[in-house]
């Protein structure tokens, strides 16, 4: 299918994208410790930095996450169900995490986005603006629904290779 | 109890029942429960809000630098080395590779924050190491499971940076401080199971190693046991915050397995990055999420009614204590630890102080607690993956763990009635005053 080798290709961009910034992160607090420590003068901006990097790497993260199915869970009861039955409830399961990507991530996250356009919002040291920073969550949210969707039809193949 | 509050137990009960990872079903159940009094877009608007700025805090990046250093260290060769070292020390003891594996997990909880970091790292070398020389496989990952969670109390802990939070400001040099005798009282009491073991069993004795061995693995062991004093000391030196110690540890680890022990590749260090993003993304979600949930209940005002209702309870503050510990134990059981205590703390905490007991020692407390319940069916992180590294069962675990669970409960309670186990330390540095 198509549509599966191009989330395939999203999926590794992402993977790529995130170890990156974690790489990243790592370079910016040890340029704070440096410039604290041996250069005298710490800076301003690192602190800031870290903490758009940060946010970034948990949410896309997050969506990254959730394809591998590596969020914490409990699974005693799903694994306790056969056949049907399961493959409902794991279907029901997905469907609630499309959900919360597309309330509380996508259009929540947009909302936000837009007020911190309306109000101008910039950091403190940076001066970026606050808006670039948080449309990580609806991006994320984009992300997590995307993979919502790709769980919630190969179930559904899965079921009807049960039924043959 | 209010209408919303039963909408949110029960969504988050049903949807975590149905295998929604946990982070979203405390999502889920929160905006639920905010549509009782707030407006749908608002509602929205805030999760999203809260779940970003609950992420937004400096002292939480020492979170993802911890996770990333314990990563190196497992893969790097340095669990390896304090394995050697701590076999130069305890092995020759009767049932000696059983101690071997409790003091290489609590020297692996003194340089990482992670206990799962320590059950891979020391479990996978010492649960087939022990197998082979005729202990039971079960024994060996009940015993790994539950001496890597000292780890958590063993500074660096990223659970008590959380709970630096949680608890608005307990400082996190003092906290660490205070994890190191509770952590030592806990592989202790694991450390009794064990000799009782060895007595009942017969366990086999470990050879006695000559002095070259002895001086040749201690000096191996040595810069890994470096970290101990540049992270910690640091620390409380006041010359480091925690998250500037906690890059400083990301690039010992890194130098140390990369050029030193030469057993990580440059190749690699691109997956140990990734595999460090999917653990902080685990965690920072929950965190967000519990931030909004934990802001949501105090919205409701449900703190002040779980104290008051604790304090009509009894006026006894050894049963209060008994009684909140037990309610822990059972969070424990069903929830991971983060969520516990962003979601507990301010719950609990207030009621601690009212009876007299300090932010810092309710602290760690409540981890060691915590503790007890990774270890426990069915959400146990550390648990899996002690298992999975064994190839057990999780049922098969459950008798052995038995004696266990009784050894840390035993500790939890010195540490629940002797407050001087926890503050006598940060006392002494000058870190915490009563």
């Amino acid at each position: 299918m198509i549509l599966k080798k191009i989330i395939q290709k999203i999926d590794w961009v992402v993977a790529k994208f995130v170890a990156i910034l974690m790489g990243l992160l790592v370079v910016d607090v040890t340029w704070q410790v440096v410039s604290r420590f041996l250069l005298n003068s710490p800076s301003v901006y690192t602190e800031e930095v870290a903490l758009f990097l940060v946010l970034w790497i948990a949410l896309l993260g997050a969506a990254y996450t959730y394809r591998k199915g590596a969020h914490l869970g409990l699974d005693i009861v799903v694994n306790k169900l056969e056949g049907k039955s399961k493959v409902y409830v794991q279907k029901a399961a997905e469907v609630v995490c499309l959900a919360f990507a597309l309330l509380i991530m996508v259009y929540g996250g947009f909302e936000l986005v837009l007020l911190n356009i309306q109000l101008e919002q910039t950091s403190a040291a940076l001066q970026m603006k606050v808006w670039i920073v948080y449309s990580v969550i609806p991006l994320s949210g984009v992300l997590i629904s995307l993979y919502a969707l790709e769980r919630i039809f190969s179930d559904v193949d899965e079921m009807n290779s049960e039924q043959i | 109890m209010d209408i919303p509050v039963i909408v949110l137990l029960l969504t988050f009960v049903v949807l975590l029942l149905m295998h929604v990872p946990i982070s979203i079903s405390i999502a889920m159940a929160t905006l639920f429960a905010m549509l009782f009094t707030i407006d749908f877009m608002p509602a929205a608007t805030t999760l999203a809000q809260r779940m970003a700025s609950g992420v937004d805090s400096f002292a939480l990046l020492a979170i993802p630098f911890f996770i990333l250093s314990g990563l190196l260290m497992g893969r790097g060769g340095i669990a390896h080395r304090l394995i050697e070292f701590a076999k130069v020390i305890v092995g020759m003891l009767p049932g000696g590779l059983a101690f071997v594996n409790i003091i290489s997990c609590t020297l692996f909880g003194a340089i990482s924050g992670s206990s799962v970091a320590a059950t891979s790292a020391v479990g996978g070398f010492m649960i087939p190491a022990m197998e082979k020389e005729g202990y039971d496989r079960n024994f060996n990952a009940a015993i790994t499971v539950t001496s890597s969670t000292t780890g958590l109390l063993i500074p660096p802990s990223n659970i008590l940076i959380i709970y630096s939070l949680a608890s608005g400001g307990v400082s996190i040099a003092a906290l660490f401080v205070a994890g190191y005798l509770p952590g030592l009282l806990v592989s202790l009491s694991l450390m009794v199971v064990c000799a009782i073991y060895a007595k009942l069993r017969g366990f086999p004795v470990g050879k006695k190693p000559t002095f070259r061995e002895f001086a040749k693995k201690t000096l191996d062991a040595i810069p890994s046991l470096m970290l101990v004093f540049i992270i910690i000391g640091g620390i409380i030196a006041g010359f480091f915050t925690a998250t500037e110690a906690s890059v400083v540890a990301v690039l010992y680890s890194m130098i140390l397995s990369v050029f030193v022990y030469k057993e990580v590749k440059v190749s690699q260090l691109m997956d140990i990055l990734l595999k460090a993003v999917e653990t902080t993304s685990i965690v920072m979600l929950l965190i967000g999420t519990s931030t909004a949930l934990s802001w949501m209940l105090s919205y409701e005002n449900i703190p002040q009614a779980i104290s008051s209702g604790l304090m009509t309870l009894s006026d006894n503050p050894f049963i209060i204590l008994l009684t909140i510990n037990l309610i822990l134990l059972c969070v424990g059981v069903f929830m991971d630890m983060t969520p516990a205590v962003l979601i507990f703390t301010p719950i609990f905490l207030p009621v601690a102080v009212q009876l007299g007991m300090s932010p810092l020692h309710f602290g760690i407390m409540m981890v060691l607690n915590l503790c007890i319940g990774l270890c426990t069916p069915p959400v146990g992180a550390v648990l899996f993956v002690g298992c999975s590294i064994a190839k057990t069962s999780i049922a098969s675990l459950i008798r052995p763990l038995m004696p266990m669970y009784l050894a840390m409960l035993v500790a939890l309670m010195l540490i629940t009635y002797i407050p001087s186990i926890s503050e006598s330390l940060p006392i002494y540095f000058g870190l915490y005053e009563k």
